[in-house]
């Protein structure tokens, strides 16, 4: 009997990758914390040097607290607080109301008017910011002979608006999509008008995507510069226009770094208590 | 029913032609005329405004600006997807801390970040003194800095579409693809790299449209040394010469009304915006 020499895996194209995987995992591991990590270190030297004695930028000094006790106490920096706090709460409530009710109107419309409205909404989510505000600038000072003291807070608002409404929309009409169109039928059957039905039905439906379109006008309105510099005036100043000022007077207190490290600490635990909540409902049911 | 409930769509039509619309015809109008603001009381028509084009300071800033947002998105393009992959395929499958890990940094405010990567470009920065290093190197005021800049603060908008594009691509594909005998690495190319692609092109344009017209981090970072399109648009607007500063904001618009429309056709119902 003739011996045949034994085919080997490799002789049919097999390739060992097992190494050359590995070293591709490990690879990416890295590659993902170490772009985690450069997103974060601004954070992490605010965070440092709000813990720092020395209001100079280039030392460490001690450890220190007494920056986050004068957050409050600073007139411009805490009145700039207030404002930011105003400005955004009050858009993002509007906006996520708004816009839950106007996603709803959108979802019932045609195909072909949906597309060229969801085209429109579109515009102020790509739009450069600096056109944004300069168009919103140029539109209310259009309206200034008729609201002589438009500029401040209203059209800081309305320019927040103007920018987070897409981003409801955008959040809700998905799930939209998902909810069972029997639902809405048997409201109007049980003899509910459409509107009270889209409260009592829809709006619990989609509680998700209104919640996830919230937190994102907020997270848009809180963090936004261009159109808040272009649509104040009359000195109403919001967090991101005084530190532009003050980076451009190199007047910038620590104290807006403590103001900013507790912000992301606070946002942070609410986001992992709301998830953290979310998943002990999912369980429990 | 429905047509009452799509009542409540129409007067958002309004409030967008009111406000995205009708400023743009002012700009336009803007452009042709040679006035100071927008007091249209001695303005007489000219094409004086579009001298502008023939600047060298201009043309620099439209180089730059192309150059420094192109880089920018490529370098999160690649980097945005090595990053948003391997999370999507990892086991950790909560979307929700998910997105706050990669949301959270835009908590703190922009300007502060980009100040305080300012900082830490610095030769002596709060770092090297903590470490006792003598000396570390100067970024601040160059090329480089703005770059690195303008990707930490825009690698989000790029990671989250990615993310969300890879999430909707069916599982039994990527089987189907094992079952017909193609290798991991065909895998993905074949299947879930093209499937993905539209979230690529929803981030990048996230991503090139604000890294071309921000005027803040090239300012902040570069020092002032370096000029792009929309640091020569604020200032045209801080001086009152709003007919400049409109011409400039109407070809950045090209460039937008562009991307929407790239936009409208790979994505047709704005899924991977957010």
């Amino acid at each position: 009997m003739t011996k045949y020499p034994k085919a080997s895996v490799e002789e049919y194209g097999y390739k060992n990758q097992r190494f050359l995987r590995k070293a591709y995992q490990i690879f990416n591991k890295v590659l993902v914390v170490l772009v985690i990590f450069l997103m974060y270190l601004p954070v992490i030297t605010i965070a440092l040097q709000s813990f720092n004695s020395s209001s100079e930028l280039t030392a460490f000094g001690s450890f220190t607290f007494k920056w986050y006790g004068e957050i409050f106490q600073h007139p411009m920096l805490s009145s700039a607080i207030q404002n930011t706090v105003i400005v955004s709460l009050s858009s993002t409530l509007l906006a996520t109301v708004l816009g839950t009710f106007i996603a709803m109107g959108i979802y019932y419309l045609s195909p072909k008017a949906k597309q060229r409205i969801l085209l429109l909404n579109n515009i102020p989510i790509l739009n450069a910011d600096i056109v944004t505000g300069i168009s919103l600038m140029l539109v209310f000072s259009l309206l200034l002979p008729i609201f002589p003291y438009m500029f401040g807070l209203p059209t800081l608002i309305l320019g927040h608006l103007f920018f987070t409404l897409p981003y409801v929309i955008l959040s809700v009409l998905p799930k939209l999509g998902e909810v069972d169109s029997n639902l809405m039928d048997a409201a109007a059957d049980l003899g509910l008008k459409p509107i009270k039905s889209l409260w009592k039905v829809m709006v619990p439906a989609v509680k998700a995507g209104i919640f996830s379109g919230m937190l994102l006008a907020f997270t848009m309105s809180v963090d936004d510069f261009v159109v808040s510099y272009y649509t104040t005036g009359n000195g109403y100043d919001n967090l991101s226009i005084w530190i532009y000022g003050s980076i451009g007077r190199k007047s910038l207190t620590p104290a807006v770094y403590a103001f900013s490290s507790l912000l992301t600490l606070g946002t942070a635990i609410v986001l992992l208590t709301v998830n953290l909540l979310s998943k002990r409902k999912v369980r429990n049911k | 029913m429905n047509k009452t409930i799509r009542k409540l769509a129409y007067p958002y039509y309004g409030w967008l032609y009111f406000l995205a619309i009708v400023p743009i015809a002012i700009m336009f109008v803007l452009i042709f005329f040679d006035i100071e603001g927008i007091s249209f009381g001695e303005a007489s028509f000219t094409f004086r405004n579009f001298g502008l084009f023939l600047e060298p300071s201009t043309i620099e800033a439209f180089l730059n600006s192309f150059l420094f947002a192109t880089m920018a998105t490529l370098v999160s393009a690649v980097l945005g997807y090595m990053v948003a992959y391997p999370v999507f395929r990892s086991r950790f499958r909560n979307k929700f801390i998910i997105l706050t890990l990669f949301i959270l940094p835009m908590w703190s405010n922009m300007l502060l970040r980009t100040e305080a990567l300012g900082n830490i470009m610095e030769r002596h920065n709060i770092y090297t003194d903590l470490l006792g290093l003598e000396s570390g190197f100067n970024l601040r005021g160059s090329n480089l800095a703005v770059l690195i800049g303008l990707v930490i603060t825009y690698l989000p908008f790029m990671i989250l579409p990615i993310y969300t594009a890879l999430e909707k691509i069916d599982p039994s594909l990527e089987e189907a693809a094992l079952d017909l005998g193609v290798s991991e690495m065909r895998k993905f190319w074949k299947v879930v790299f093209p499937l993905s692609f539209k979230g690529v092109i929803t981030g990048c344009i996230m991503v090139f449209l604000p890294c071309m017209s921000g005027f803040a981090i090239p300012e902040i970072l570069g020092n002032g040394n370096i000029m792009l399109i929309g640091n020569i648009i604020e200032q045209s607007f801080r001086n009152m010469s709003y007919n400049l500063g409109s011409l400039l904001a109407i070809t950045i618009l090209f460039f937008i009304f562009g991307s929407l429309l790239i936009v409208n056709k790979v994505d047709k119902d704005g899924g991977t915006l957010i």
